[in-house]
This record gives structure tokens, sequence and C-alpha cells, in this order.
């Protein structure tokens, strides 16, 4: 009987012909960038990196697996550019001048974190100390705040999210949050959990507002772009490109760095909900 | 002239026939040598064989030296998290580890305390043997007893296609479907939590108890169960005080090897426990959001630079799943080892 | 206890596992089934006309003269719906007119120095100049009928001084006129909830059609065309219809959700018909078609899983299960050959036999774990996470399942085989390749079977070790780049890739934008099962014509 031998080469014959069939779909020269990082600013280079794939004759990766991966891929030299919603530690710093990489900085957007909840509760606005009560466990119900009486469900991003840094930073002051906080990993699925559960409270990029949840007054001013921009909302904060030191002009990765200065990015950044650092 | 010409067909002939004999010669040398081997061909076959049987012996060896890479890679990337400085301190943080409930690895002062997360996979894990050993043990029952033939031919692929939808699926289903459907009907304040992850992992453990705790009942043979029917017992009775006491190895394995699926569940628990890192607070309130290690180190690693402290961490709460497991797994094997003696006729 | 409990404690128990049978296949059932029916809805849909657009723009699929036809008549059946909508704004919207009156003023000063006024009279005239300026912007952004009017008639009392003849200051007063002919028919208290309403009508109509003519193209793909499809139409008309306010519904009380007709909203408007109009036009507004869209499968994605298909996906995850078979087969069967065959019972055979079984009960992240730490970080040659470390680390997870089904599959070859060849003098390796390995042929391939089925369906080994939610196809070179350099031909082995498992649990769980396509979410699951199933449906079939094979001789 010759079924086993067929079947291997049954299988030779399928493994050459699925590699034949991916060079001939994508058979080009091209050079490759890759991009790793924040959740929040993943979006931007989602959006970017289809528009330069399309004009520029490059492959771009995009990963998006948190402020502080991305970083770190760029000091290991992983990626190219790493997204980031939050400025380098210290330590961070430290490292990358030791493995002989020097972090350039691009703000390519303004971002502010806003505090939201269900459509379904009519607490319209609270203070940033409010909000630091509930993120450590000081409130726990919603009567205790002028709303319904339900308790509160308190999401936060994970700790190794931008996000949460600078949450973590401005509202909190550095302290530790409770216990019973429930963690999620990204951005959208914050707003997924506030948008489906009633009692909810939680806190996502600008760029994730829409009918669905409602976002809160905090010290009495509204995130909106104006207010981001000039710093008066208590949460904003400017969103990063890292490069390992300047790129060349004229590679891919400068294009890149310096797209958010065209029309066309500034168009993008805003359908995305982020502000522009132009024109504002 | 003439005597070539008169011998020119003879020769032609006796090369014609020559080669036809050339032909069978190599057929015909294996029948017309005798059946002994020379010397060297005798050491060429020794030596072949031999040599043959330690490849291949190498070959199987790999799977030995997969486990011991991956002990070893585990142990390695995760004695750091101890060892960095002196011994007390290594005693410190093993306490921490076990016995602090507070697992925040990104903040200023990091606190790496793994109580919640391993209470967290051993709540989730009971939850769904809770559910999943009565109702798996009851279809191992209905599968090996009370199921006719053509019956069992069609219930063994729907449990077979029950154990092969991938965790990825599970993990969908409990977040896009069944979250929602426990947060409207249940009222709970959220969807993702304990419970969600309880049920999903019962279903998902539910085959191989069923398939082991079946192996184990069939192992028992039919005169325990005839002298039963014997002694006027119902089949109900029968099974309860005959057939299950005596498959008990057998189905504590079924359990042990569930338990070992379900604490090994990476993909269920991430998308529908909710990564709460906290200890439920009435320790019987299923609704709460926990955390399990597997989410943790599947949802961390990503973000974490390689060989910081918080990457030596979660390699620590990798290295604790991985003993739990392991240990698990030889007290199965030790319990099926039993089973298989009593099908071949031992105890 | 008396004979009758018995029995009927007997039936019981015999019901009770009959049901509980019943109840696992059952949840099979609601596991599946829903998945499989929002997921054929992304094959199985109603197209519009957007959709048909979409094809031929980037795929240039579809019949283009007939497609020209179909969006001429579209245009021509949206013309009085735009019309409405352009006039009602027009009417209602300040920002131009602001603007113009800005501007009006700098065209002031240009014209001042143009003239080369002297400074004194400059800086009187164009003091004036402001304050009408101010005077007819309070006028626009009241609204308070009363304000406004008395601004304006204070702007318009400046219109007959000699100062500003024949300069651009004229223009002030033409624009303070037509307002205040707008201002005493329209009801200018209702306008700051006209311009939201109107606002959010403006974007149901954009979801619906596209960008409005005129209308400078987005640079997003997903805002470049209406509704593709019918069901994602009949949500945009539901946000055009009706709207949703929350209201309070008493203190310390959830607000309740209430829904208003929009065209209650705007009775009285210009844009009262435009409602009826879509509604009843519909089908004509998008000519729907039922669609079986295949291309599904081969197409990659647009715009973040919002158009497009699940090609690259599908295709990763064939290369990551081949390529783990091809490393995991050989030594699977032969190590399975090798314990059945030629080993003995000692110490040695007995730990490979616990080093097996302790390979199948490694939880699946670990196997992450080991091959972050292993593949990708020691082995220096690898040294990031790609499609080679993936597969690897996949082998070794599945090497335990082929040895096991190998093992029992040679196993089940009848002893008679083996002592017949062993008769007719082959040796035991010969014996071993030609008789028995072909004889337990299709028991080892339903255990590859069901290792592929295991290897496609797995996430967490491969979440660290080479998969990636958005990147290239891996580039395996031209056919003129393997003549001239053989080793191209693995460079695409050194990539990250797309895979099926990994893409559903971060479709589901990742972009906002997936949140707003479920059909894509569940399509991406659906696919995945559908390819488990056929492969185990497959190993279930074969090994069903073995059962009987062997049961007959």
């Amino acid at each position: 009987m010759k079924t086993v031998k067929n079947h291997f080469g049954v299988f030779a014959a399928v493994v050459l012909a699925v590699m034949m069939f991916v060079s001939i779909a994508t058979a080009e020269e091209k050079s490759a960038v890759g991009l790793d990082g924040s959740t929040t600013v993943g979006p931007i280079g989602d959006a970017f990196a289809e528009v330069f794939m399309k004009s520029h004759n490059c492959s771009i990766t995009v990963k998006k697996t948190g402020s502080g991966d991305g970083v770190a891929a760029l000091i290991d030299g992983r990626c190219d550019i790493a997204m980031s919603s939050r400025f380098l530690k210290p330590e961070e710093f430290k490292k990358a001048v030791e493995k002989g990489i020097y972090p350039v900085a691009h703000t390519v957007a303004m971002d502010g974190v806003c505090i939201i909840v269900h459509p379904s509760n009519p607490v319209k606005e609270l203070t940033g100390q409010q909000v630091c009560d509930i993120y450590m466990g000081k409130i726990t119900n919603w009567k205790d705040l002028g709303g319904p009486d339900m308790p509160i469900v308190a999401i936060s991003r994970d700790t190794s999210s931008g996000t949460y840094e600078v949450f973590h930073e401005k509202v909190l002051k550095k302290q530790n949050m409770a216990a019973g906080v429930e963690y999620v990993n990204a951005n959208p699925q914050a707003y997924a959990r506030v948008k489906t559960t009633p009692g909810a409270i939680g806190y996502v990029g600008l760029g994730f507002l829409d009918d669905n949840v409602k976002s809160l007054k905090i010290d009495g001013i509204m995130p909106t772009k104006q207010t981001i921009a000039d710093g008066t909302y208590l949460v904003s904060r400017p969103l990063f490109l890292f490069t390992n030191g300047y790129p060349k002009l004229g590679s891919v990765i400068h294009a890149f760095c310096i797209f958010y200065l065209t029309e066309e990015g500034q168009s993008i950044i805003e359908a995305k909900g982020f502000v522009p650092m132009t024109n504002y | 002239m003439k005597l070539q010409e008169a011998v020119a067909p003879g020769i032609r002939m006796a090369k014609y026939s020559a080669q036809i004999a050339g032909k069978s010669k190599k057929a015909a040398a294996g029948f017309t040598r005798p059946l002994l081997l020379t010397p060297s061909e005798d050491m060429l076959g020794f030596l072949s064989g031999h040599l043959g049987r330690a490849a291949l012996f190498l070959i199987t060896a790999t799977s030995v030296v997969a486990v011991f890479l991956i002990f070893y890679f585990v142990i390695r990337e995760s004695a750091p998290f101890f060892f960095n400085k002196s011994f007390p301190a290594a005693m410190a943080r093993i306490k921490e580890f076990f016995t602090d409930s507070g697992w925040y690895p990104a903040a200023t002062e990091p606190r790496y305390g793994g109580l919640a997360l391993i209470v967290g996979s051993l709540y989730v894990t009971l939850g769904s043997l809770i559910l999943a050993v009565p109702l798996g043990l009851f279809a191992a029952i209905f599968l090996s007893d009370i199921a006719p033939f053509n019956l069992r031919q069609i219930c063994k692929p729907v449990i077979e296609i029950l154990a092969a939808i991938p965790s990825v699926a599970y993990g969908f289903f409990a977040v896009m479907v069944f979250a929602p459907w426990l947060q409207k009907s249940l009222g709970f304040s959220t969807g993702t939590n304990a419970l969600n992850a309880s049920v999903i992992l019962a279903i998902m453990a539910l085959p191989t108890i069923i398939s082991v705790s079946e192996d184990a009942m069939s192992a028992i043979g039919r005169e325990t169960r005839e002298a039963s029917y014997a002694l006027g017992a119902t089949r109900a009775e029968t099974m309860v005080k005959v057939v299950i006491p005596a498959a008990h190895s057998g189905i504590l394995a079924a359990v042990i090897l569930g338990m070992m699926r379900a604490m090994g569940e990476t993909m269920v628990v991430w998308m529908a426990s909710g990564n709460a890192g906290r200890i439920p607070s009435p320790w019987w309130d299923l609704s709460q959001s926990i955390r399990t290690m597997t989410a943790t180190i599947a949802g961390d690693m990503g973000e974490t630079p390689k060989n910081s402290e918080h990457y030596y961490a979660l390699f620590t709460v990798g290295l604790t799943l991985l003993l739990f497991t392991f240990s698990l797994n030889l007290v199965s094997e030790y319990l099926l080892g039993k089973v298989m003696k009593t099908s071949r006729g031992g105890k | 206890m008396r004979t009758q409990i018995r029995q009927s404690l007997d039936k019981m128990f015999t019901a009770f596992a009959g049901s509980v049978v019943l109840l696992i296949a059952g949840v099979l059932l609601v596991v599946l089934v829903p998945m499989f029916r929002k997921g054929l809805s992304a094959v199985f849909f109603t197209e519009t006309v957007e959709f048909r657009k979409l094809q031929m723009d980037l795929h240039d699929r579809g019949d283009e003269r007939t497609l020209k036809q179909e969006l001429e008549r579209v245009a021509a059946a949206r013309k009085p719906i735009y019309d409405i909508l352009l006039a009602f704004s027009r009417g209602l919207d300040m920002e131009p007119r602001v603007k113009e009156v800005k501007n009006i003023y700098q065209q002031y000063g240009e014209y001042l120095n143009y003239r080369n006024t002297p400074k004194e009279q400059y800086t009187e005239c164009r003091k004036q100049a402001k304050e009408i300026r101010d005077t007819i912007l309070d006028a626009l952004e009241s609204m308070d009928k009363q304000v406004v009017l008395a601004n304006l008639d204070k702007a318009l009392a400046q219109k007959g001084n000699p100062t500003f003849k024949d300069t651009p200051v004229q223009h002030f007063f033409t624009v303070a006129e037509q307002y205040r002919k707008t201002a005493q028919t329209v009801d200018l208290t209702k306008r700051s909830e006209y311009l939201a309403g109107l606002r959010d009508v403006t974007a149901a109509i954009r979801q619906l059609f596209g960008p409005l003519p005129g209308e400078d193209e987005p640079p997003l793909p997903m805002d470049q065309y209406g509704a593709t499809r019918m069901d994602m139409a009949r949500k945009a008309l539901h946000t055009l219809l009706w709207d949703e306010q929350w209201i309070a519904d008493g203190p310390g009380k959830p607000l309740v959700k209430k829904i208003i007709a929009r065209k209650t909203q705007f009775t009285g408007t210009e844009l009262e018909p435009l409602f009826d109009r879509v509604e009843k036009n519909f089908n004509a507004l998008l000519l729907p078609r039922h669609r079986f869209y295949w291309q599904y499968f081969i197409d990659d994605w647009v715009n973040s899983h919002y158009f497009g298909g699940i090609g690259p996906e599908i295709l990763g995850t064939l290369l990551l299960t081949v390529l783990s078979m091809l490393f995991a087969v050989p030594f699977g069967v032969v190590s399975a050959a090798y314990l059945v065959e030629y080993a003995s019972d000692n110490i040695w055979i007995k730990i490979i036999r616990i080093c097996i079984n302790t390979l199948a009960g490694v939880p699946s992240i670990v196997y992450g774990l080991f091959g972050l730490a292993f593949f990708v970080i020691t082995i220096s040659a690898i040294g990031k996470p790609c499609i080679l470390a993936a597969s690897l680390t996949l082998s070794i997870l599945v090497l335990p399942v082929i040895i096991r089904a190998s093992e029992e599959a040679i196993r089940a070859v009848p002893q008679t085989y083996r002592e017949a060849s062993l008769a007719l003098g082959a040796g035991k390796f010969r014996t071993l390749v030609k008789v028995i390995l072909p004889a337990a042929g299709p028991g080892i391939l339903t255990g590859i079977i069901l290792s592929l089925s295991r290897a496609a369906g797995e996430t967490a080994p491969i979440l660290f070790t080479g998969v990636v939610a958005m990147g290239p196809i891996p580039n395996f070179g031209t056919p003129a780049e393997w003549v001239r350099n053989p080793a191209s031909i693995f460079g695409g082995l050194f990539q990250p890739t797309r895979a099926l498992s990994y893409g559903s649990y971060d479709i589901a769980v990742g972009d906002r934008i997936s949140m707003l396509v479920p059909h894509q979410q569940f399509g991406m699951v659906m696919t995945l099962i559908l390819l488990i199933l056929v492969l185990n449906v497959t190993a279930i079939v074969i090994r069903s014509r073995l059962s009987k094979k062997l049961r007959g001789h």
C-alpha cells in the first residue's frame, strides 16, 4: 500500500504550492519598517501605514502591544519606530543610551484621557479628587456622587499601558489602585465594557468617544480639542513616535514621522478623534 | 571469411544468451548462492542494525530533551527573580509571591504578590470541576453502559467535536455571546467574571473527563457487572455501588486531567474573566472578576521589556503553573497505571 | 428498599444520564450556531451599490458599464435629498457668514493701506469699521430675535456714513440686510437644536451614501463609501430617522432612554420632507442585491477589517500548521515506531514515556514562554519572532499527539503481518518501513490531521513567538530571486505573520472599528471553526472506515 508515501507526497506538494502562491502574490522588493507600541497611538499608526503602503513601495508592520514594549523593542532594535502615549521613563532612557540608541521624540498628536460612564448615568461631572477616590476604592456607590443606587464598576487599563500611566500620574497622583478595579487590555475593551455596563466608569483616549458613552467634565472642564491642546483639561498628553536618532532625510521612516504635518496626515488624525498638532 | 560468416550467428547467439544469463544472473545469484552471509556482510548488518537502533532511540529521545529544555529555560528565566540579592532577600521575595495579593509590577515600587493570581486560577478550576465532574460522570455512564452501539457511535464524534473547538472560539463565545447574556438576564454588574470563565472551562474539560472515565469504566470488564446483576441489583445500583468504586482510580485520573486542562487554559480566561487582580471578597461570590496566572502571563508578556524584573516575575508565574500541572500529571499517570493493570487483568 | 422504588430510581437514573448527554449536545449547538449564523453573513449578504463600487475600485471586479449606469441612477435618486439638505444647512450655517464678516474687515484694512492713508485717519477708520464689525458679529451670534434686530439696525444706521462710501465696508451692510431678512423668518431660539440635529442627520446621510457631493475625499477608506451592506444601511437609516435621548427619570435614578422621531424635531422647516423621501425610496437609493462574497477568503482587509476579507490570516494559519507538521511528523512517527517495535521495557523507555505524557500536559502558555526563551532569544540565528519560531513551538506542542496516535495505529497492525513479512525473509527495519507503516497509514494520517487541527486552533504558543495583528503577507521572493540566491526562498520564514486564531482574539477585543462590523468578527471565528471541523470530520471518517476494514478482517 502506498498510502503513507502518497500522503507525504501530497503534503510536500501542498507546502510547495502554498509557498509558490504566496511568492507570486507578493513578488516585489520592498523595504520594511516595523512599528510597535501603544494601543492608543495604534489607530494612527495603522491608518498612516495603510496610506504609506499604497503610496510608497514599502511594507509596514504594526504591532500594538503597549507603550512599554514599544520602547523596549526600539531599545532592543526590534522595531524602527516606537509608538508611545507617554514620554520615556528615566530607566528606559538610561538603558537606551547604554545600548547606543538615542531616542528622538516626534509628537504626532495630542490626546486627552476622558473619563466615561454609561449614558444612562445622570452624573455629569466629577472632580479629580472624586475620580481618585473611586479608583482607590473609597467611593463605591454612585449614590454618593449624586447618581442612582448602583455599585461602581471601575475599569482601568492594565499596568503597562501608557494611558494607565498618564491616568495614574495625573489623577491618582501615583497611588495604587484598589484591588477591585477591573483591568482590560486595550482602549476598545474599556469602551466596550462601559458601553454595556450601566454602573461602569472607565477612561479612554479622546478618539474612542462617541454616542454610546458619556464623557464627564473633570474639575469643570469638558475634554474637547481646545481644552486638551491648551492643557486646561486635567488629563491631556502628547502622543509620541520615537525613533533611533533623527531618521535619515528621504527615508521612509522620515516620511512617516513627518506625515502628521501634512494635510492628509492631519485629517487622518482628526478622523481618528485626536487633536492634530497644528490648526486646531 | 566463410568461417567468420558461419561462426557469426553463433557468436551473436552466445552474446545474446550471455546477456539473458547476465540479466538473470543477478536474480539467480540470490538462489544459487548458499544462504550464508559473508563476514563483511554480517558485520555490516550488525553495525547498521545497532546504529540504526541507536539513531532511532536518539530521535525518540527528543521528547525527553524537549521536556528538559522546557524546564531548564523556564527555571533559568525565573531564577533572577529570586536570586538577585542575598539569600534572606530571596526568601522574602518567595514569601511575598505566595502570600501577598497585590500584583503591581509596573508601579514605582513594584510589588509581585502572586496570591491573587494563584487563587484566581484555583477558583475557576474548582468552579469548572464542580460543574464538569457530575455531568461528565453521568455522560460517561450513559456512553459506556446505557447507550446502544449506534447511539454511542453518534455521541462519540459529538464529544470529539466539543474537544476540538479551539479555545479562542470558546473565548470569543464567552465574550461576545455569553457575557452580554449574563449581564442582561441575570443582572450581574459585569458579564466577564469568574462564573463566565468557570462555565466555559467546564465545557472544555468535559470531553477529557468523559473519555477517560469511560475508558476506566470499560476496563472493569463484564464479569463484575454481571455478578452485580446476578445478585439482583438494578443498573443504577450497579453503576453507583459497584462500577464507580471499582473504577475510582480512573475516574480520579479523569478529574485530574480535566483539572489540568482547566488550569492551563489561557485564551478563555484572558477574554472572559475580567482580569481584576484580587481575591473575591465574599469568597463564594462568583460574579466578581478575577485574574488567573495564565491570563497574567499572556496579557503582560507582550509589553514587558526582556530581562527586566517584570519579565522574570512572569516566568516565575509560568514556573508555578508548570510545577502545579507537572505534579498533577504525575499523579494522574500513577492512577492511570493502576487502571491499565486492572484492564490487563491485574489487581 | 422496596423493589418498585429501586426500579423507579433506576429509571430516573437512566433518564438523567440521557438528559445529560442531550444537554451536552445542546451546549455544542448553543456555542456553534450563533457563530455560524452571524459568521455566514460575512459571506452571504445583501450588498448595495456602494459595495460594488468598492469592489471595482479596489479589485477591478464587476462590469464597469453597468456600474456606471447604476451610479448615475443612484445619483439622480439622491440629488433631491442632497438639495434639501444643502438648502437647509445654508440657511442655518453661521460660520461662513462670520468668516465673511471678518474677511471684509481685513479687506478694508488692506484697502486703506493701498490708498496710503495717513496714520491717524487709518486708525480712526479702522476703529469705526471694527465697531460695525463687532455689532454685526454680536447679531450673528445671538439667539434672541430682539437683540439680533437691534444690533442689525444699529449697524445699518452707519450705512449712510460718507467715510465708508465705495469701500469694502459696504459689504458689511449687504450681509446685515440679508441676515435681517432671514432673522425675521427663521426661529432663532431653536437654532442650536437645529444645528445639533443637522449634524447628526448629515452624519447619518454620509454613513448611508458616502461623502456629500462637493466635499473633499475623506482620508479613511471607511468614510469614502456609504453603507456597503443592507444591514448596516438599515442601522444608519435607523439613526437617521430616530434620535435617542437620555431623559431624567427622577432624582437619584438612572436616566431613561427615549426614542424620538427626528421628523418631529424639524417640523415646519425645509428639512422635514427629507426623512420620508429617504425612507420611501430606500431601495432605489441603494440598489440592493444578494451576493455570495466568496472572495472573503482571499482578500486582504481594508481599514482595520471594516471592509475586505481574511485571506492573509488563512494563509498565515496554513503556513504555520503545515510547517509545524513538517517538523513534528518525522520525529513523531519515528518515535512511535521505535517505542512499539524496538523498545524493551527498561528504565529509559519508562522515562521516555513519562516525558511524552508530561509534554502532553504542559499548558500552552508555558509552551509560549519556552518558545520565547529558547527559539527567539537563545537561538540567535532566528533572533526575532517569526514563522519559523512559531512553527517550531507548535511542533513541540503537537508532538505527543502524533506519537500517541501513531503508537496506537502501529500497535493495531495485526501481528500476522509482521510474522508473514519476517517469514518471507525481510529484516525488522524493512518490515517496519514496507509493511507496518503502510498498514498503519490511515491511523497515522488520522493522528496527523487531528494534530493539524490542534495546531491551527492554538493561540497561546504563537502569541510571543511570531504572530502579529497587522503586518505584510510573508514575502518568499520571486522565482527570479530563487535562481539568483537559493537561500532567499527561506527569507519569508523569518518574518512574522497573521493567523486566524490570534486574529479572532484581536478582532474580538481590539479596535473600536471592529465593533462596528460584527459580521467580520464572527466571520473570522467561523472560518477557524469551519477549518477545524472539516479536519476533524475527515479524521473521524477515515477512522470509521479503518475500523470497518479491521472488523471486516
